[in-house]
C-alpha cells in the first residue's frame, strides 16, 4: 500500500519556495564540454512524479545523453541511477528523457553527453514544486457520488439482511446508514484538512512588506518580511546572483508604463533597502528575486505606492510619445550603504505605440527589434531574439550587463506569469554556480550572443496563451537600454 | 473480471490471501524502487486479487441462488453473507481506485498519507478479506475447509498488520501506541476465530497462518534484485526490501485458545464481559511480554540475517536515518509503554475481545 512506504517520506516533505511566478519550466542554454546545448525541463506537479527533459544538441557526433537529478539537500552518494535520453523520432537534434522526482525541492539535474570529443556534462538547477490546487472534474465527481450512494444503499441493505434473523433488521439498517453518513462526513473533513495543508505548501510568490522612506534628497524603498512569512524565508542565507543579493523589479499600474530593475542592499537579515530612482509617483507592483544557500529561489511580491521624486521632476511625466531609459553612470557597484543607486540599476519610462510592432524605441533615438519570426505559441520552446540599433540605424555593440548580454522580464497581462530570463535561460545563476562548484562541472556561462554582436536571445516557452509585455534590457556604451514589447501568445493547437 | 474455474471457496481463499501479500509486495516495491505506475506489477497483482475475490463471491452467490440455499437474499439472488460483503468490497474498491488515481495525479504524496481515497481503499480491502473469512468460516465442513478458514483469518490479521506497519517497526515496539493499536485490533479476529473455527486451536492456527504469510514475504521478496530509480537514495538497496518481521501473535493466540477452549460448555457460553475481561487481559499480557522482548532481539545483531530481516540493516531507500537510530527504540516519536499506556492498551484489548466474542458467536451460529 502506497501509504506504508510513503509514511517516512511524508515526514520529510517540506515546503520550498518558487522562482518566478506561474512559469515552472526550466530553460537552460549553455555548453557541456565542447557541445552547445539547450535544455528544457518540465517538472511534475505532484510528487513522486515524472519530469521531462528535452535536450537539443546540434552536434551530430554526440552518441549518448543521460540525465541524473541530484537532490541538493542530500549528498552526492544519494544519487539515483541516470536516466538515458532517447533521440526524438524525426528530430535530428532533439533528445528526450524522463526521470522521477521523489519530492519537491531544489535539484541539480546533471546532463551528461558522450561523444568522440570527450563528451561533457553540465548541471541545471531545477526547483520542483506544486503550483496549483487540484480541482476534480465534474464527471468524476458525479461518478463517485453515484458509486457512493450505491455503496451506501448496499451497506444498509446488507446490514439489515444480515440482522434479519435476530429481529434487529431496522436497528442494523439505521446503524449502517449512520455509519455511512459519518464516513462521508469524516472523509470530507479529512479532505478539507489535507487540501488546506496542500494549498499552504504550494509554491507561490512570498508576500513582503514594502514601504518608502524619504529624506531631504532621496526616496528609499524598504523591504521587510511579513509577519506571516515562514522561518525558512529568512534573508540571512542568501547568495549573490549576478553579483547581487536581490534583483527587484517595479512596474507601475495600471498601464505598466514605468519599469525599474533595482538592486537593494541588505541592511540586516530582515531588511533590504535601496535608493529609488526618480520614477513617477503611483502604485507599483513589486517583484524581487533572491536565491538561498541551498539553491532554492524565491520571488517576493508586494504593492507599493511611490511618492513623486524628491527634489527632481518626475522623469517620464513629460514624454510625448517617447521613452526614457536611464541608469547610473558613476556610482560604485553594490554600495555598502544604500545612499546611492547601484551601478546596475536601471529604469525605463514611457510606452510607445510601437510596442506591438516588433520595433521598440530606445532612449536617444535608437531602436530595439524583436527578431523572432516564428509565431509565439504557448508551451512551445522558442528563442526570443532581439537586436539593438543606434539612432543612425547602425547595430549597437552590446556589453555585458551583470555578466549577461541581456535580461528579459516577461509579464502576462493578468499578472499570473512573471519571469526573469537571461540568455542562459530561466535558471538562477547563483544556483548554477553552486552546482558547478559542487559537481566539479563548468559554470554554465551563457553562449548568449545572437548571431550578431548587437543581438541577444533568450530560450523560453510561454506557459500560457495570452497577452504579455516584455522588457528587454541590454547595456550599450551609453548605458542600460530597455526595449518594451507587447506580444500575443496563441494557444497550442 | 476473471472467471472462477476452480472451486469458488479455493479461489476466494487464494484471493483473500493475495490481497495483503500484494500490498506487502507493493510496500517493498515502493520502498526499494519507487517507480510506481498504475499497472506496475504489485498493483496489477493487487487488482487481480480483488477481481478474483469478486469472481469467487459472485460464483458463490450464483450457486446458492441456483440451489436455493439459505443465506442473505437480494431480490431473487441468494448468497452467503461473506460473499455479499466481498462484492460490496469489490465495488468499493472500484470507487476508491477511481478516486485514488485522481488524487495521486493531483496531490501526490505532498498532501500527506491516509488521504480519503486511501482510507476508502483500506476499507474495501478489509471488506474483501473479511468477507472471504466470514464465507469460509461458514463452510468448515472438513478439516481442510477449517484450515482454509484459519488461513482466511490469517489474511485478515495480515491486513491489520499491513495498515499498521508504520507503527509496528521493531523500533516502535516499546511505545504505548504500538500496544494500543495491536490490542484494539488483533483480539477481535483472534477471539472470533477461536470461537468460530473448527480446528483444535483455531486462534493459534489463524495466528500461525498470519505469521507464515507475512514471513513468506520477509523471506521471498529480498530474493529479487532491485535498485532505487528515484532520488535521493539515502539507503542503497540491491534487492527488494523485506517487510518487518511478523508479530509473534501465536503466543497470545494460544492463550486465547486455552481460555476459550478449556471446556466445551464454557465455549458455548462465551459472550459476556467476564470472558472479554479474561481474554483482553490475557492478550495484552502475553502480547506485551512477547513483543517487548522479541523487538529487542529484532534490533540486535542476532537478528541481522535473512530469516528475521532485522538488526536494523534494511530501510526504505528514501529514509534518512542515523546509524544509531537503526537499532534503537524510537522513544522520540511516541511515549514509551507506561502504566497509563498499559491500562489503555488492556482496556482496548478487552473491548476488542468483547467484539470478537460477539462476532465469533454470530459466525459460529452460521457455521
Amino acid at each position: 500500500m502506497r501509504s506504508l512506504a510513503a509514511l517516512a517520506l511524508a515526514l520529510f516533505l517540506a515546503a520550498t519556495a518558487a522562482a518566478h511566478v506561474g512559469s515552472p519550466n526550466v530553460f537552460f542554454e549553455g555548453r557541456a564540454g565542447v557541445h552547445p546545448l539547450r535544455v528544457v525541463i518540465r517538472p511534475p506537479q505532484t510528487f513522486p512524479g515524472l519530469a521531462q527533459a528535452d535536450i537539443r544538441i546540434a552536434d551530430a557526433d554526440v552518441t549518448a545523453v543521460s540525465v541524473q537529478p541530484a537532490f541538493l539537500d542530500a549528498g552526492s552518494e544519494a544519487l539515483p541511477p541516470p536516466s538515458p535520453a532517447e533521440r526524438v523520432a524525426g528530430e535530428a537534434e532533439l533528445w528526450n528523457a524522463t526521470f522521477w522526482l521523489l519530492r519537491r525541492g531544489s535539484y541539480g539535474v546533471e546532463v551528461k553527453l558522450e561523444s568522440p570529443r570527450g563528451g561533457g556534462r553540465v548541471a541545471v538547477p531545477l526547483q520542483a514544486a506544486a503550483l496549483a490546487r487540484p480541482v476534480m472534474p465534474p464527471a468524476l465527481g458525479v461518478t463517485l457520488i453515484a458509486l457512493g450512494l450505491l455503496l451506501g444503499a448496499f451497506a444498509v441493505w446488507l446490514s439489515a439482511a444480515a440482522a434479519r434473523d435476530t429481529g434487529r433488521a431496522r436497528f442494523a439498517a439505521i446503524a449502517a446508514a449512520l455509519v455511512c453518513c459519518a464516513a462521508v462526513w469524516g472523509g470530507n473533513w479529512r479532505w478539507q484538512q489535507m487540501d488546506r495543508d496542500f494549498a499552504n505548501a504550494l509554491a507561490k510568490p512570498l508576500p513582503v512588506s514594502s514601504a518608502v522612506r524619504t529624506d531631504d534628497a532621496r526616496n528609499f524603498l524598504q523591504l521587510v518580511p511579513t509577519r506571516e512569512a515562514p522561518a525558512t524565508a529568512a534573508w540571512d542565507t542568501l547568495v549573490t546572483d549576478h553579483g547581487k543579493l536581490m534583483h527587484l523589479f517595479l512596474v507601475r499600474e495600471p498601464d505598466f508604463d514605468a519599469f525599474a530593475h533595482l538592486h537593494p542592499v541588505r541592511r540586516d537579515p530582515r531588511n533590504f533597502e535601496g535608493v529609488l530612482p526618480p520614477l513617477p509617483g503611483g502604485t507599483y507592483q513589486l517583484y524581487a528575486e533572491v536565491t538561498h544557500e541551498d539553491g532554492s529561489n524565491e520571488t517576493l511580491v508586494s504593492k507599493v505606492n511611490l511618492p513623486p521624486p524628491v527634489g527632481l521632476a518626475a522623469q517620464g511625466d513629460a514624454l510625448p510619445g517617447g521613452v526614457m531609459c536611464l541608469s547610473p553612470t558613476a556610482v560604485p557597484a553594490n554600495a555598502a550603504e544604500p545612499t546611492a543607486l547601484d551601478f546596475d540599476d536601471s529604469w525605463h519610462m514611457g510606452i510607445s505605440d510601437a510596442a506591438r510592432d516588433k520595433r521598440a524605441p530606445l532612449m536617444g533615438g535608437g531602436r530595439m527589434e524583436f527578431l523572432t519570426a516564428d509565431p509565439l505559441v504557448a508551451d512551445r520552446d522558442t528563442s526570443l531574439r532581439f537586436g539593438a540599433f543606434g539612432a543612425d540605424g547602425a547595430p549597437l555593440l552590446l556589453e555585458p550587463y551583470m555578466g549577461m548580454l541581456g535580461h528579459a522580464v516577461l509579464r502576462r497581462s493578468d499578472g499570473t506569469v512573471f519571469t526573469h530570463l537571461h540568455p542562459a535561460g530561466s535558471i538562477s545563476m547563483a544556483a548554477a554556480e553552486m552546482l558547478a562548484k559542487r559537481d566539479g562541472t563548468v559554470s554554465p556561462m551563457p553562449l548568449s550572443a545572437g548571431a550578431r554582436p548587437n543581438e541577444v536571445e533568450f530560450p523560453y516557452a510561454f506557459p500560457q496563451p495570452g497577452e504579455y509585455r516584455m522588457w528587454i534590457q541590454v547595456r550599450a556604451k551609453t548605458g542600460v537600454l530597455t526595449g518594451v514589447f507587447d506580444v500575443v501568445v496563441a494557444e497550442r493547437g | 473480471m476473471i472467471r472462477a474455474r476452480m472451486a469458488p471457496e479455493a479461489l476466494l481463499l487464494a484471493a483473500a490471501i493475495a490481497v495483503p501479500l500484494t500490498l506487502f509486495w507493493d510496500f517493498s516495491w515502493e520502498s526499494t524502487i519507487n517507480v510506481d505506475r498504475f499497472f506496475g506489477p504489485p498493483h496489477a497483482a493487487n487488482y487481480l486479487a480483488v477481481a478474483a475475490a469478486a469472481a469467487a463471491a459472485f460464483r458463490l452467490v450464483a450457486v446458492s441462488t441456483r440451489r436455493g440455499d439459505g443465506g442473505v437474499s437480494l431480490g431473487r439472488a441468494r448468497g452467503p453473507l461473506g460473499a455479499w460483503i466481498v462484492l460490496w468490497g469489490a465495488l468499493a474498491f472500484v470507487a476508491a481506485l477511481l478516486f485514488d488515481r485522481w488524487w495521486q495525479s493531483n496531490y501526490g504524496l505532498a498532501a500527506g498519507i491516509w488521504h480519503p481515497p486511501q482510507i476508502a481503499k483500506a476499507l474495501a480491502y478489509f471488506a474483501v478479506v473479511s468477507g472471504a473469512w466470514i464465507a469460509l468460516v461458514a463452510r468448515q465442513t472438513s478439516t481442510a475447509a477449517a484450515i482454509a478458514a484459519a488461513f482466511a483469518a490469517g489474511a485478515v490479521l495480515a491486513m491489520i498488520s499491513v495498515v499498521t506497519t508504520a507503527q509496528s517497526f521493531a523500533n516502535r515496539q516499546h511505545s504505548s501506541v504500538f500496544y494500543e493499536l495491536g490490542c484494539a485490533t488483533y483480539p477481535l479476529v483472534l477471539v472470533a476465530h477461536a470461537l468460530a473455527g473448527r480446528l483444535r486451536a483455531p486462534a493459534s492456527a489463524a495466528a500461525g497462518a498470519y505469521m507464515a504469510l507475512v514471513g513468506a514475504m520477509v523471506w521471498v521478496l529480498p530474493r529479487f534484485a532491485a535498485t532505487p530509480q528515484a532520488g535521493p537514495v539515502y539507503n542503497a538497496l540491491d534487492h527488494l526490501l523485506a517487510p518487518p518481521f511478523p508479530l509473534l501473535l501465536i503466543v497470545p493466540a494460544a492463550g486465547l485458545d486455552f481460555l476459550l477452549r478449556r471446556s466445551p460448555g464454557r465455549r458455548a457460553s462465551s459472550s459476556g464481559w467476564a470472558d472479554a475481561l479474561e481474554c483482553g487481559c490475557a492478550f495484552f499480557g502475553l502480547f506485551a511480554l512477547t513483543q517487548w522482548l522479541f523487538s529487542a532481539f529484532l534490533l540486535s545483531p542476532g537478528a541481522d540475517q535473512w530469516f528475521f530481516a532485522g538488526g536494523g540493516r534494511d530501510w526504505p531507500f528514501f529514509l534518512r536515518i542515523d546509524p544509531e537510530a537503526r537499532t534503537a527504540f524510537w522513544d522520540f516519536m511516541s511515549p514509551g509503554l507506561d502504566l497509563v499506556g498499559g491500562f489503555v492498551a488492556a482496556a482496548l484489548a478487552i473491548g476488542s475481545s468483547r467484539a470478537g466474542l460477539w462476532l465469533g458467536g454470530a459466525l459460529r451460529g452460521k457455521a
